[in-house]
């Protein structure tokens, strides 16, 4: 785009820095819309020394993510103004951060349009590093280190099982170029097991599915709030759109079983994501945990375009990607809204632990009405955007159900039950939602703080309004957004006329929630007219009688949640520290409880801990002594000699 | 896609089901009194309390923010909303289109939603309590409605997955569906007891507010808004009882005539066997609850299988 410009002029001053990336993400983005709507291919050839030529271009799947990047990426931009004041205010360096940061956004729009797979891999690695070196802004405190550790080893990981399907790709097509291996025609069934095997790892750690997901929870609250917004809105989706570009090159013949892996991985992380976030206390936390429950269903919807694809049912297939296609739109734009909401809400509160909080309504009060309506959004409710996409999702499990009843016995049932479990996710967003939006901006403030008037940062206005009247406008014209959708569903579909009917049908939904909207209007009306007549007072709380109520009386986060979090053990870890009474006399007593990751700690840290004692038995070869490595240096030595000689 | 009825009979039918909800409500509240050997009050009586609410003073917390007054208002209208979706009996529904019945669960989540947060927007243990309770047993509640509704639309096989498509469907021709379809109908029947506050999950009358569910969260809306609140309660049972007739009804689709006479025959039917209920059983504890729900979810989970194994 016209961002390379820009980086150059990254420096000190950090309104400047920001006003010129948001002029240029405006720009690519006026262009990535027109070239959705009109002619969304292009390909071009680079020269790039040490690689030759390589080709770069853009189709509509590229265009869509684009398109999604560009967006959040201005808003972060734009929010990062007011945001990183406090920061400087604090004496935090930010210069090298904002190159990173610039370097980040410029990294993941370059890597949509890579059509080389060694350019998308120095891509993948330049947005990794990038975002790493965001990650660490206040990198003197612990855990900003430590989560910024667990970004770097989980993203690295990831780069490892890509360079492995990329080289395989490579060895068998014998091009680095995706057009080429898309062509491609002479696949064998061991090489694609192991292609899809290697693919999906590789993208699923970076997107957050389930096992994976340790990583996001750890990283995305160390960073600061610009930074975890565009982490969890957009960096995760690279994950997506490699998941969706390795579904465009890999033939869809006998590869079924992918989908069902798919499928039951997304559901996990739908359920699970969301049941750890009812467990946390941290607002940040809390959100990142959501992102893995969001990333499963978009993989829901992934997986059962891709059976519908393998099954020849075009019209499924499309029911599918479309839904994964816009939630992951709209994920990213509930998404960054809440965390730049829980952006001004950790700033106002010096604190991220949401036990503190209450009644922040008063002190933020367009935070507040942002943040409502992600949270709605969020949990997938009409008339938002969010309810349009879970649709999409349900109606494709449904339909999948009815297409496969006459052949298949039990893959409607699989595809019920999924259905079913994104009802009971459904349930559990609610809770949660309720619980953070509650305990957050509703009440009393539990801290016993009287309102400050420094509350909110103007610059922040525009972004949470904008954001949030994107969320409305999707859920009450879905049929705009689709139109941006289009160009990318015919090819993930495989069909340049797929039969989308089913999808662009939706435009229909405009008519009943306007007609929600004026019966809401009316009855708003009706009441004014009665309390007008009737009378209004206000008083305190009916609490049954008793008149000494405080605000820490109030129903904490953790009450709230804590019967949901029990029935979650033993996958849901819940650490409670207090004593039992034990002598007549009260004494000062304290009670603790944190809900923890089993995978984190049971799965991922133990493999850890395994992999470094195993290690551990070949530490005789690190003797220190300088003799022994010049003696290894010579075996390696007569090795490669010997090697090259006789081969 | 989207179809609005054209027939001014469906926009009536929902005048006749707003007014027809409380008159429901009056008539369990008749039965019950009846079967536990009272007199009980008129059947009109909800009216009355209605009424009177309606035109009394509402009073707001300090610490309440815009939430508590817009939560009853979206809590009732979304609950209307559902109901135009819902077919009334033999009327078609005044919103019909390809998988209203998510729509349909959707509004009703949506209004959870916001009562949820009017109940922690008030600052007080009692209503917070109600809210938690609310929401976690609206966790387990959610999923049987899906299951059923998915299981039904796999079942008849029609690919519209309309509620009104799913109903004209349902024909007790083999005895296997109508074992089926029994069965469903007992789980909706037991979503219906979870989703509004009836015994044995939650008492309405109960004295005590630490055991309550719907009624703490309410605990301080008053006037207009508490009107809403409950009118909006009682279209939710009328909307629960009507899934479980328009299940049961075994003719596929009836006239008008017949089909009014078997509807409100239906109605009848589940009012007594709700105040049967209502009257031999006691309110769980509230432990239990969630094993109620899930007892409801295996019952489908079997009903499916055991379809799918035999047919």
């Amino acid at each position: 785009m016209v961002l390379p410009a820009v980086v150059r002029d990254a420096r000190r001053l950090n309104p400047a820095v920001h006003l010129l990336n948001a002029f240029a993400l405006g720009l690519g983005l006026v262009f990535s819309v027109s070239a959705l709507l009109g002619n969304p291919s292009w390909e071009a050839s680079l020269t790039l020394p040490f690689a030759g030529a390589v080709r770069v271009g853009f189709d509509g799947l590229t265009l869509f993510f684009l398109f999604t990047f560009q967006l959040l990426s201005l808003a972060a931009s734009v929010y990062a103004i007011g945001y990183l004041k406090a920061y400087i205010a604090h004496g935090v360096g930010i210069r090298a951060h904002l190159s990173f940061f610039t370097l980040l956004m410029l990294s993941m729009q370059l890597l949509l349009v890579a059509r080389n797979a060694l350019l998308f891999l120095i891509l993948w690695e330049c947005m990794a590093v990038s975002a790493y070196f965001c990650i660490v802004l206040e990198k003197e405190k612990p855990e900003v280190r430590r989560g910024g550790f667990w970004y770097l080893m989980a993203t690295h990981a990831s780069v490892l099982l890509l360079y492995v399907f990329f080289v395989v790709l490579r060895e068998t097509t014998g091009s680095w170029d995706f057009g080429a291996w898309a062509r491609f025609a002479g696949w064998n069934p061991g090489l694609l097991a192991i292609l899809f095997t290697t693919g999906f790892l590789g993208f699923a750690i970076k997107a957050g599915f389930m096992p994976f997901h340790a990583w996001l929870p750890n990283a995305h609250p160390a960073a600061p709030a610009h930074v975890s917004s565009l982490l969890s809105a957009i960096n995760i989706k690279a994950g997506i759109y490699g998941i969706a570009r390795m579904l465009l090159i890999l033939p869809a013949e006998n590869a079924a079983a992918f989908g069902w892996v798919l499928l039951a991985v997304s559901v996990v992380s739908a359920i699970g994501g969301v049941w750890y976030a009812l467990a946390q206390h941290d607002i940040k936390k809390l959100l990142a945990y959501h992102s893995v429950e969001n990333i499963g269903i978009i993989g829901i919807g992934l997986a059962v375009g891709w059976l519908g694809r393998c099954a020849g049912l075009p019209g499924l297939a499309a029911l599918g990607f479309a839904g994964a296609l816009l939630h992951t739109l709209n994920h990213a734009l509930f998404k960054g809204l809440l965390f730049f909401g829980a952006g001004n809400v950790a700033l106002y509160a010096r604190t991220g632990n949401i036990e503190k909080m209450g009644g922040l309504m008063r002190a933020l009060p367009i935070t507040g009405i942002g943040f409502l309506i992600g949270a709605v959004s969020i949990c997938g409710l009409p008339p938002f955007n969010g309810f349009i996409s879970e649709f999409l999702i349900y109606k494709s499990l449904f339909q999948g159900g009815l297409s496969m009843f006459q052949d298949d016995r039990y893959a409607p049932l699989i595809l019920l039950v999924s259905a079913v479990g994104l009802a009971f996710m459904g349930g559990l967003a609610v809770a949660c939602f309720t619980k953070l939006y509650g305990v957050v901006f509703l009440g009393e403030n539990r801290s016993g703080e009287a309102v400050r008037p420094d509350g909110e940062k103007a610059s922040s206005f525009p972004v949470l309004l904008g954001l949030a009247a994107l969320c409305a406008w999707i859920g009450l014209v879905p049929g705009s957004a689709l139109k941006l959708l289009l160009p990318a569903l015919g090819e993930m579909c495989g069909t340049s006329n797929a039969p989308l009917d089913a999808v662009t049908s939706l435009g229909g939904f405009t008519s009943v929630f306007g007609l929600l909207l004026g019966m809401v209007l009316l009855t708003l009306l009706v009441r004014a007219l009665a309390q007008r007549k009737y009378g209004v007072r206000v008083r305190e709380t009916w609490c049954c009688g008793y008149d000494r109520v405080t605000a820490r009386m109030q129903y904490t986060a953790s009450s709230f949640a804590e019967e949901l979090v029990k029935l979650g053990r033993p996958m849901l870890g819940l650490k409670l520290a207090w004593k039992p009474l034990q002598r007549i006399a009260p004494e000062p007593r304290s009670f603790e409880s944190h809900g923890y990751d089993q995978m984190e700690e049971g799965l991922w840290l133990n493999l850890n801990r395994a992999i470094g004692r195993a290690l551990t038995l070949l530490r005789w070869i690190q003797s220190g002594n300088i003799r022994h490595y010049v003696l290894y240096v010579f075996v390696a030595l007569i090795v490669y000699l010997a090697a090259a000689f006789l081969w | 896609m989207v179809e609005f009825s054209t027939n001014p009979v469906s926009w009536l039918g929902f005048l006749l089901f707003a007014v027809g909800a409380p008159l429901w409500m009056g008539i369990v509240n008749k039965l019950k009194a009846r079967l536990s050997g009272r007199c009980g009050p008129s059947v009109f009586q909800t009216f009355y309390d209605l009424a009177r609410l309606a035109r009394k003073e509402t009073v707001y917390s300090r610490s309440a923010s815009f939430i508590t007054r817009l939560a009853p208002v979206i809590v009732w209208n979304t609950t209307a909303l559902a109901v135009l979706i819902l077919p009334i009996g033999p009327f078609p529904p005044a919103i019909s289109f390809s998988g209203d019945f998510i729509l349909l669960a959707y509004l009703l989540g949506t209004g959870r939603f916001f009562q949820i947060l009017a109940g922690l927007d008030v600052a007080s243990s009692f209503q917070g309590m109600g809210a938690s309770r609310e929401a976690r047993f609206a966790v387990f509640a959610e999923p049987i409605f899906f299951f059923t509704f998915g299981s039904l639309a796999l079942v008849t096989g029609h690919a519209s997955l309309s509620l009104q498509s799913i109903f004209k469907d349902i024909a007790w021709d083999q005895p296997f569906f109508a074992v089926f379809i029994v069965i469903s109908s007992i789980s909706i029947f037991f979503l219906m007891l979870a989703e509004c506050s009836r015994i044995p999950v939650d008492d309405p009358n109960t004295h005590l507010e630490l055991t309550m569910i719907h009624e703490v969260m309410i605990l301080d809306a008053s006037g207009f808004d508490l009107f809403l609140y409950q009118h909006a309660a009682s279209l939710k049972v009328l909307l629960y009882a009507l899934l479980v007739a328009s299940l049961l009804n075994p003719f596929s689709w009836l006239n008008l005539f017949d089909g009014t006479l078997f509807f409100i025959a239906s109605l009848g039917v589940i009012a007594v066997v709700l105040a049967l209920i209502e009257t031999l059983m006691a309110r769980f504890r509230l432990v239990l609850v969630p094993q109620f729900l899930l007892y409801a979810t295996i019952i489908g989970v079997l009903n499916i299988l055991i379809f799918t194994i035999s047919h």
